[in-house]
């Protein structure tokens, strides 16, 4: 029993020493930043906005015509903006012909983003619709814009 | 006259005890035989092909997508989709139990029976012994992945369809490339399968207790999840092994990222081969004599 216990409280000394060595050797940086997250959204939401406006028979609506722009923050000016969280704010804007944005020009995404670097983002419905959407032939499909589910963003840049 | 006929002797008999004492491959024949006899190995792999087609099935009926889940959203519409969606729920705990529960008992299970004497003493060496039935566990391990892959990605191809996929970047897979991708995204998990053989066969060897030998890497896999969850410490994450079980997500972005593809391969290695070394030190020194 004495011999368990000691095994079990030295284990875990080793694992409290190599976390601390770890945490302390690169400073707690982490792979969720502002950067990458305004990079990597606005990407995303064009891919699918493009991809929906084709369901919905929209003509000439490309990733690159939209000219999605994001820009991004964490828990107001209080926090810095790094790390995961469920507080990140988007305001993504773009340009779409069919569809004209509101007056202030931008559509305000809340986004959670995990620490695998997984978000999702939820958006205003008036501008991204509700839950299922009508497509030209008239069917029921899911709306791609609704909560963008969680994305991985490229963690490697 | 005796002195010319006593080396002779000796001669003969030590080979011939030698070539009696059976290598690593009836070792390896043995262990698979066990491994054969035992009704939860077959449980395990049959329930490995039948499970993920009832999984598709319900999911498939729902009304609803589950759609907070990782790939949930188009999950009812697109087949790649639901394969992906029961690849992430796999991977919370049901690889690590999947490997577990044969792994976990494969040391612990001489212990309950109490054959270590009988078998070290007339059969075997320990470390013949040790190599094979850790080749055995992780075989297993990789049987019942690759049926499990194979069951959910042919279940939700022919009941949920093989629409194009929508990746993690907005971007649009060719159902071709997708099963590609999806058949990847499931080889990958081959990496931390093994990582989790080798702890559960620590926790047998040191434990000598199947129960503890089943539950612990379960458990130990949850904490490292949630461990790898927390904000402000994720310089952990790539040590942790359960970061391996999400490095296919970089397979599915648009800028294909295979970053966490090496993470992956280093970690498991690293994890596989401390627990292997720690587990046959244990093994060597371990005073055998009680049962």
């Amino acid at each position: 029993m004495r011999r368990f216990v000691i095994t079990v409280v030295a284990a875990l000394a080793v694992v409290v020493a190599v976390s601390g060595a770890v945490l302390a050797g690169t400073g707690g940086g982490s792979s969720v930043t502002r950067a990458r997250l305004e990079r990597s959204l606005p990407t995303e939401f064009a891919r699918l906005y493009a991809d929906q406006a084709g369901l919905l028979g929209h003509r000439g609506v490309t990733p690159a015509s939209l000219q999605a722009r994001a820009m991004c923050d964490k828990g107001g000016a209080v926090e810095p903006d790094v790390g995961p969280g469920s507080n990140w704010i988007c305001l993504v804007s773009w340009t779409d012909p069919n569809v004209p944005m509101p007056p202030e020009g931008y559509g305000k995404f809340e986004v959670d983003v995990h620490s695998n670097g997984c978000f999702t983002a939820g958006g205003p419905s008036k501008l991204v619709g509700f839950q299922t959407i009508t497509d030209r032939r008239g069917r029921e499909v899911t709306n791609r814009l609704l909560r963008p589910e969680r994305r991985q963003h490229t963690d490697r840049q | 006259m005796t002195t010319g006929t006593l080396p002779a002797e000796a001669g003969t008999t030590v080979p011939a005890v030698a070539a009696r004492r059976p290598g690593l491959l009836a070792a390896l024949r043995f262990e698979t035989l066990k491994l054969r006899a035992q009704l939860r190995a077959k449980c395990l792999l049959i329930g490995a092909i039948l499970v993920p087609i009832a999984v598709v099935v319900v999911v498939h009926s729902q009304p609803r997508p589950p759609k907070d889940t990782l790939f949930g959203r188009f999950a009812t519409e697109n087949g790649f989709a639901m394969a992906l969606l029961v690849l992430g729920f796999a991977t919370q705990w049901v690889l690590p139990l999947l490997t577990a529960i044969v792994a976990g008992d494969m040391f612990a299970s001489e212990d309950q029976h109490g054959t270590w004497k009988t078998v070290l003493t007339r059969s075997t060496s320990r470390s013949t012994m040790f190599w094979a039935k850790t080749a055995v566990a992780i075989a297993f391990a990789l049987v019942a992945l690759t049926l499990l892959a194979a069951s959910t990605i042919a279940s939700s191809w022919l009941i949920v369809g093989h629409q194009p996929l929508t990746g993690l970047s907005g971007q649009t897979i060719a159902a071709r490339s997708a099963l590609e991708l999806v058949s990847a995204s499931w080889a990958v998990m081959a990496l931390p399968i093994v990582g989790f053989t080798c702890l559960a066969l620590l926790f047998s060897v040191w434990s000598r207790s199947a129960a503890v030998g089943i539950a612990a890497p379960v458990v130990l896999g949850l904490v490292m999840q949630l461990v790898g969850a927390l904000g402000g410490i994720e310089t952990l994450r790539p040590f942790l092994l359960s970061t391996p079980f999400e490095a296919w997500h970089g397979l599915l972005a648009a800028p294909r990222f295979t970053g966490p593809l090496l993470d992956a391969v280093v970690t498991s290695a690293g994890w596989s081969v401390v627990c292997l070394t720690a587990a046959f030190l244990i093994l060597r020194r371990r005073d055998i004599t009680g049962g």
